[in-house]
């Protein structure tokens, strides 16, 4: 052990107060920053040196302190809980706002609502029944009936706009997780790298735990972190990331509500056209959901809803027309229909519905042989809106439907989004910046450099005193 | 659990959002003071709100149909009224004329124009109308029930006005039925009396045919009276529907203002005590008591 090891020994203690100092100062740097998990200089004692030879028996003391590192206090099981709250989350959250937005569209109930519409419409037609054959009434029904089928066709485009938009919307999704994934893919690299080099990484997980969080919020992604400091990215089993290479996933189908029956909206591996990839929570897959083609009621809430809107169109026209046609106009026609109903199939009925009859020529308000002044058929007519046949016995059981759909969305909304925000808080709770902490750690380190630098200048003193002042008694 | 500055700013931050949307959605439902503005806030209820309002309508449409018919029975009403007055004095005139010995030629004549101007009287009657339409003759759509021939327009079928969802109520006559067609309708008759008395034969049996045609428009006249008593008692029983369907509407759609309000107000204390609570919360740290 040699004189001047205490010297030595002080020396490290300096440094590992500073390097302390440093990394409270970098934690308060970064209180604020996303993604930042505090560090901990990690540090240890270094023990003595071996000794050997004839003064070896004597006490040995240690050599001082060692900075082994810099920790990073990160928890991945927490990690994990908050990407697949998020993926949960962001799979209800796109749902509820679809819904939401879905049924703010059916106006109801209210005095705007098709309900309303076709409510007027057979009242129309009880005012036609009292006077028959007159023009005022009759301009009156005529223009009603037009409100109510711009009304229906104006709800079917609003569901196929809010289609379009939803659509365009999961594209951009797609750019964002390829975008998060290829910078995933860039980490790993960089992180292998300066990990085999000894060099710290922590900013750089703290970064990829971002991108890897977005990427489970959007498409469900699972994490899996291997041994060389990589992390595997899997979605529905299949790596989209896997060390510094990454595989680009493609949104195909239709780009339109009117071909989503035959060419729906898929994901699909880049890299292996035709390979579908399905997930199973993640914004993306909430997105694909409501997008999903019809099928009997259980479809996508927004096919769904532009096939009732044709039911609508189309069981009101038949139910209108069925009755329409056995009457008689007061010129005596009969056979006539009130709506017509496009025949093209590539528009839908909703769209494709109209009114025949321009003026009170074209109403067949009698039935046969009761005189031309009789209302009677415009009577039967308007029962059509009372029993239980009624066309608006469709629309409000579609209504009651979508109401019911979108509040049971809304509620598991709110379950994600309580279960994301508890495992956030959890998740911040273990790795976010305490200032007091910070503060205390900043004392400890500050006073441990005054104590350090304390003993080197009492290890000079003893030296001083051995150095130039031994042998100089009685001077 | 580890508590930093993150996390309390963080609970303070979702208690305060939290309020503030209770707020705004109290705010909502106080300025609006509906209870359901989109169905899921209540679908059940939306669908009785739908049924509750078209059943409105459908109440509202009846109560339109019973004006309109309670018109009709009115015009209908008055007109037989005329026509019985008319017939009266027919009557007298021709008891009068019937004293065939007391009375001159020119008495006689002075009768038989008289007459002339009672059937062409009854005539209009017979041809009144109410909206441009004919009250006598049914769903025709010729201008006059009775023709100068006499030969009746009717088409048979009445005038029905549907007073609920399940009954029609007829609001015309059949003119027919009050005065008779061709030859043996009551203007005939008159004519003939007319007839009878220039030439000088006794019109005494004519009383009796009269007397019929009297007896059927009193007949009808007190059918279309009962049919009008009919639509006045709908009426009521219309205003009565109008009013618990409000009543029903009003309960399914519409909040309490004075719950609502308690409960804006009480949020509003909550969200300012959050508030106060949070800027104490928020401020020291450790800082703050180190040189």
């Amino acid at each position: 052990m040699s004189t001047f090891s205490g010297l030595n020994t002080a020396y490290t203690a300096l440094i590992a107060a500073r390097r302390g100092l440093d990394v409270v100062g970098q934690n308060i740097a970064n209180a604020t920053t996303e993604g930042y998990t505090r560090q901990r200089v990690t540090t240890s004692s270094v023990g003595s040196v071996a000794q050997v030879g004839p003064l070896s028996a004597t006490v040995q003391v240690g050599q001082g302190v060692s900075v082994d590192g810099i920790a990073r206090l990160g928890n991945i099981f927490l990690d994990a809980r908050v990407q697949e709250s998020a993926a949960t989350s962001g799979y209800w959250a796109v749902r509820a706002n679809t819904m939401s937005a879905l049924e703010m569209g059916l106006q109801e109930p209210g005095e705007n609502g098709i309900s309303a519409g076709l409510q007027q419409f057979w009242a129309g037609w009880q005012d036609l029944a009292n006077r028959p054959g007159e023009s005022a009434p009759a301009g009156i029904l005529l223009e009603k009936a037009g409100v109510l089928t711009s009304q229906i066709a104006s709800g079917y485009q609003a569901v196929d706009t809010q289609w379009t938009q939803l659509r365009s919307q999961l594209s951009g999704m797609a750019t964002e997780l390829n975008d998060a994934a290829s910078q995933v893919a860039e980490l790993n690299g960089q992180i292998r790298e300066a990990k085999a080099n000894g060099s710290s990484v922590n900013e750089l997980l703290d970064h990829r735990g971002l991108l890897t969080t977005t990427i489970s919020a959007l498409s469900g992604a699972s994490v899996r972190h291997l041994d060389d400091g990589t992390a595997e990215v899997l979605i529905a089993g299949n790596a989209i990331v896997s060390g510094d290479t990454f595989r680009p996933i493609a949104v195909l189908g239709s780009a339109h509500l009117a071909g989503s029956a035959t060419d729906p909206v898929r994901l699909e591996w880049a890299h292996r056209p035709g390979a579908t990839v399905s997930l199973d929570a993640g914004e993306m897959a909430g997105a694909i959901s409501m997008l999903a083609p019809p099928a009997g009621g259980t479809g996508g809430a927004l096919a769904e809803a532009a096939e009732q809107y044709n039911l609508f169109a189309t069981e009101l026209a038949t139910a209108v027309n069925a009755v329409h046609s056995t009457g008689y106009t007061a010129g005596g026609a009969t056979g006539l229909d009130f709506f017509a109903i496009d025949p093209d199939p590539s528009v839908p009925a909703a769209l494709g519905l109209s009114v025949i009859p321009t003026d009170v020529g074209g109403l067949a308000t009698a039935t046969a042989g009761a005189g031309p002044r009789d209302g009677s058929n415009a009577d039967a007519i308007a029962a059509l809106g009372t029993g239980d046949s009624a066309p608006d016995n469709v629309w409000s059981s579609f209504v009651t439907r979508t109401g019911m759909a979108a509040r049971s969305d809304m509620q598991q909304a709110v379950l994600g989004e309580l279960a994301a925000s508890a495992a956030v808080s959890n998740q911040l709770s273990h790795a976010s910046v305490d200032l007091d902490e910070e503060n205390i750690n900043m004392l400890t380190h500050q006073v441990a450099y005054q104590g350090a630098a304390r003993v080197m200048t009492a290890i000079d003193e003893m030296l001083d005193t051995l150095i130039n002042r031994t042998g100089i008694v009685g001077r | 659990m580890r508590v930093t500055q993150h996390t309390v700013m963080r609970a303070a931050q979702q208690n305060l959002q939290h309020s503030k949307t209770e707020l705004a959605k109290l705010q909502e439902r106080a300025a609006s003071l509906d209870k359901i503005s989109r169905p899921s806030d209540d679908p059940i209820g939306t669908s009785d709100s739908m049924q509750v309002r078209a059943a409105q309508q459908q109440n509202d449409q009846y109560a339109r149909n019973l004006t309109n018919g309670a018109g009709w029975l009115s015009s209908v009403d008055s007109a037989l009224s005329t026509a019985t007055d008319l017939m009266h004095q027919v009557r007298d005139l021709t008891v009068q004329g019937a004293n065939s010995g007391s009375l001159s030629p020119a008495a006689k004549e002075a009768i038989a124009v008289e007459l002339e101007g009672l059937r062409d009287e009854l005539l209009n009657t017979a041809n009144t109308q109410y909206l441009g339409r004919t009250i006598f003759a049914g769903t025709s759509d010729q201008g006059v029930a009775f023709n100068a021939d006499l030969t009746f327009n009717g088409s048979g079928a009445g005038v029905e006005r549907r007073v609920d969802a399940h009954t029609t109520v007829r609001v015309d006559v059949d003119g027919s039925a009050v005065f008779g067609v061709g030859a043996t309708s009551v203007f005939a008759v008159i004519d003939n009396i007319v007839d009878d008395l220039r030439t000088g034969t006794n019109i005494g049996p004519r009383l009796t045919d009269l007397d019929t045609h009297l007896n059927a428009l009193l007949g009808q006249h007190g059918a279309a009276g009962a049919r009008h008593a009919q639509i006045l008692r709908a009426e009521e029983t219309n205003m009565e529907r109008s009013g618990s369907l409000e009543a029903q509407r009003s309960g399914i759609e519409d909040v309490d203002l004075g719950e609502v309000v308690l409960q804006l107000k009480l949020q509003e204390v909550t969200y300012q005590s959050a508030l106060a609570v949070t800027a104490r919360v928020l401020q020291p740290t450790l800082m703050d008591f180190l040189r």
